[in-house]
């Protein structure tokens, strides 16, 4: 019986044990734990937990930087389109931040428009990593 | 006691796990193998529901859920959509501005054909749908086409598969096809693939997730989702088509949806009604 166990309890622990935390998961559980503007360590070097949007957005609040972070979040969000991948609430967001660039609130524009540049490139994520994965939840 | 209890989970996930590496998922052209999904897919539910029998798939949510079933039973005697299938056959029965009608643009006349669709069109190389066809039938007369998703369309729908209660589904994918072949992947890929701000796929709900309770309601078996379409839903308060559930599903993952009769769908709706081979039509249905 003892035997028995400690082979059950190697060959199911095995799997977690063999793979190391990756980057992506130990930002996912810092920002996770934290939320945005937190440092943490990972493989002896320090990173924020921003999101590459978020970090995008800060810039002057001026026209000129909204007009452009939304072109590109625009850009990004019709790629993911392209492939099938985009999300429901997307082009809501972007046109709510057309809207405060209309009435001047440059600062709200650009962080809907990191928001929605944000989206996208996860809708991108997601369609990669189902490329390489879709037939796991394929009943056998 | 416990620990007893604990190696037998212990080993029976193991064994599961092992299981899931060793077969072969099938999701290239020279791999994928229809026949082989169709069992593995029955397979997985009568593990999952022992009790249910493969015949009542083609009810839903209610071949595994006794408590709704009864409600439903109720419902289904004075059934919702009787209006509907009298109001389609008298559409289908009303010819065009030219004299000709729905019977002319279909084989037997459009009786009793359900079961043969959707199929794999070799000469326009695309998956055909009963809708598409009707509105196709509609076109080629000269009469504008109807909408996809509710009213007159559904209506003909629903008195087409009427037509066609207890046939058996018999979806064909043409050997040594590849056009064929690669709809019905198209589709099975589309079903299996984690999408949308909830990164759900249908499978996470319909198959790993069925009969699991989802905020205020039970996700079907996908066994046998489309055998009774068009359907009335409470919820909609009126008649709906296979193509209509399927947006506002595809929209539940928090993703924009594709629009009615897309490509896409219609691939889905080829590899979910080859699912569904060896049940019978059953529709219109009901549904809450
Ligand atoms: C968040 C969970 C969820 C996701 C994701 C989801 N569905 Fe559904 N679906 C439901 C629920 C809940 C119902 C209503 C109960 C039921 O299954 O009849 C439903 C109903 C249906 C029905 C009608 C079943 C019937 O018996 O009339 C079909 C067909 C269907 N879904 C297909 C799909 C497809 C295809 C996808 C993927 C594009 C999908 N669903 C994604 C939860 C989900």
């Amino acid at each position: 019986m003892k035997k028995l166990i400690a082979i059950v309890a190697t060959v199911v622990f095995l799997p977690a044990a063999a793979m190391a935390e990756t980057f992506d998961d130990a930002f996912d559980m810092n920002r996770a734990m934290h939320g945005k503007g937190y440092t943490f360590t990972w493989s002896g070097k320090q990173y924020s937990t921003d999101h590459l949007e978020e970090v995008e957005a800060r810039v002057a609040a001026t026209k000129e930087n909204a007009e452009d972070l939304i072109a590109k979040a625009k850009a990004k969000n019709a790629e993911v389109a392209n492939v099938g991948f985009e999300w429901k609430l997307t082009k809501g967001i972007l046109k709510d931040a057309e809207a405060a660039m209309v009435s001047g609130d440059y600062r709200k524009a650009l962080d809907l428009a990191a928001q929605a540049k944000y989206h996208a490139r996860i809708g991108l994520e997601q369609h990669a990593y189902a490329e390489n994965n879709w037939h796991l939840s394929v009943p056998q | 006691m416990k620990i007893i209890k604990n190696i037998t989970i212990g080993l029976s996930l193991l064994m599961s796990t092992q299981l899931v590496f060793s077969a072969q998922p099938g999701t290239t052209l020279a791999s994928v193998n229809p026949e082989a999904d169709r069992m593995a897919l029955q397979q997985f539910f009568k593990k999952r529901f022992p009790d249910a029998e493969l015949a009542d798939y083609v009810n839903g949510i209610y071949a595994v859920d006794a408590d709704s079933r009864t409600q439903w039973e109720d419902l289904e005697s004075f059934p919702p959509y009787e209006f509907d299938v009298e109001e389609g056959e008298r559409l289908f029965k009303t010819a065009f501005a030219n004299g000709k009608g729905y019977a002319d643009c279909f084989e037997k006349g459009g009786i009793g054909i359900r079961q043969n669709f959707p199929y794999w069109d070799k000469k326009a190389g695309t998956v055909k749908t009963l809708e598409q066809e009707i509105n196709e039938c509609r076109e080629s007369n000269g009469e504008k086409p109807l909408k996809w998703g509710k009213g007159p369309i559904a209506q003909i729908s629903a008195y087409m598969a009427w037509t066609s209660r207890d046939n058996v589904f018999d979806i064909k994918i043409p050997e040594g096809d590849e056009g064929a072949l690669a709809a019905y992947l198209d589709g099975k890929k589309f079903f299996y693939t984690k999408r949308g701000q909830l990164n759900l796929s249908c499978a996470n709900c319909h198959v790993q997730g069925s009969n699991v309770r989802i905020r205020a309601d039970l996700a079907s078996p996908s066994l046998g989702h489309t055998s009774h379409f068009p359907v009335f839903r409470s919820k909609w308060g009126e008649l709906g088509t296979l193509h209509r559930r399927y947006k506002g599903c595809h929209k539940d993952s928090r993703s924009q949806p594709l629009g009615m009769q897309h490509e896409t769908f219609r691939n889905l709706e080829y590899f979910q009604t080859y699912m569904s081979n060896g049940l019978v039509v059953n529709g219109p249905g009901s549904r809450k």
